[in-house]
């Protein structure tokens, strides 16, 4: 088992924590908005937070919409 | 203000609302925002794209405007719950349009889903904006559920049709307390003046300015077309008539 990133499943557990993970993805942190296994993961808790087996994240953010 | 729109107890500055997407860029986005004077402004809310790193939207709304989250994408109630509820956690505020669409061909709404999720997000807060086709037993249940509003759509979102559903919004100024707002379907300013003179409190467009040739100038116009449809429904404008009716005179030339 892994973990699934926006509904992606990956089959094994990158060490790293969200923060890393946003980076590696090159994606803008500031712009970003995770949910961690449900529930809103505030961006003081992304370094903090290590992935780990069945994870279920979502990367999010807000763009334009009517 | 002498005519302010007030929805759940806040003033709001202008009665044109605009959505954000499908600008050309968020530059656009900004100045089109700027021309119309609108107060709330819609956002949504996806999967980021590694592969197309975006600038954050919300620095290029203008920092006086209402940033109103919708659930598109949602197909039930329970997604729609779960959208609204992100999107105030990031820092979204209290502001939520509800949209439930289960059809991807016609984009329409689902009533009963979104009635459910306004009951859900409304007793936790929310304030709560449901886009719903026109319906009156529907509109009436918005209402106990606790909505701020009511969202009916004039037609189905980006068809530029205008106020197909004329009719059955009329009814609802005119049965619902709350703040009608016709959303999706105007395409042009006339349509949002006709949405006005009808009595909707306010008009909800995108797809009209986002795709216009110049989508700041169409900003404008349909920002100032909602201010003369409201302007007109106040001074009570005459209905047409079946004959014609002389506005001068009717004594013949010099007898």
């Amino acid at each position: 088992m892994g973990v699934r990133i926006n509904g992606e499943e990956l089959t094994f557990v990158p060490m790293m924590s969200v923060a890393d993970l946003i980076a590696q993805r090159k994606i803008r942190p500031e712009s970003a908005v995770v949910e961690y296994n449900g529930a809103l993961l505030a961006r003081d808790k992304w370094e903090a937070t290590v992935l780990k087996e069945n994870d279920a994240l979502e990367i999010l953010s807000f763009v334009g919409g009517g | 203000m002498d005519d302010p729109l007030i929805i759940a107890g806040q003033i709001i500055r202008n009665r044109f609302f605009l959505g954000t997407g499908k600008f050309a860029s968020y530059e656009l986005m900004r100045e089109a925002i700027i021309a119309s004077r609108a107060h709330i402004v819609t956002v949504a809310l996806r999967r980021v794209d590694a592969h197309f790193p975006q600038d954050n939207i919300l620095e290029y709304i203008p920092k006086d405007c209402i940033v109103m989250a919708n659930t598109s994408g949602a197909r039930n109630a329970d997604e729609a719950v779960r959208i609204a509820r992100i999107a105030r956690a990031a820092g979204c505020g209290e502001w939520i349009k509800i949209e439930v669409i289960p059809d991807n061909k016609y984009l329409l709404p689902d009533n009963a889903e979104t009635i459910r999720a306004t009951e859900v997000l409304a007793k936790e807060g929310f304030i709560v904006m449901p886009y719903v086709n026109p319906d009156l037993a529907d509109a009436r249940r918005l209402t106990d559920a606790g909505a701020a509003s009511v969202m009916p759509l004039g037609a189905p979102i980006g068809t530029n049709k205008g106020v197909c559903m004329r009719e059955l919004i009329k009814i609802l100024v005119q049965e619902i307390k709350l703040p009608i707002v016709v959303d999706a379907g105007i395409g042009r300013p006339s349509h949002a003046a006709e949405a006005m003179e009808l009595g909707a409190a306010a008009v909800l467009a995108n797809t009209a300015v986002a795709t216009a040739e110049d989508p700041v100038l169409t900003a404008q116009a349909l920002s100032m077309a909602v201010e003369a449809g409201r302007i007109a429904y106040r001074a009570g404008v005459v209905m047409p008539k079946d004959k014609a009716e002389a506005s001068s005179p009717l004594t013949g030339f010099l007898r």
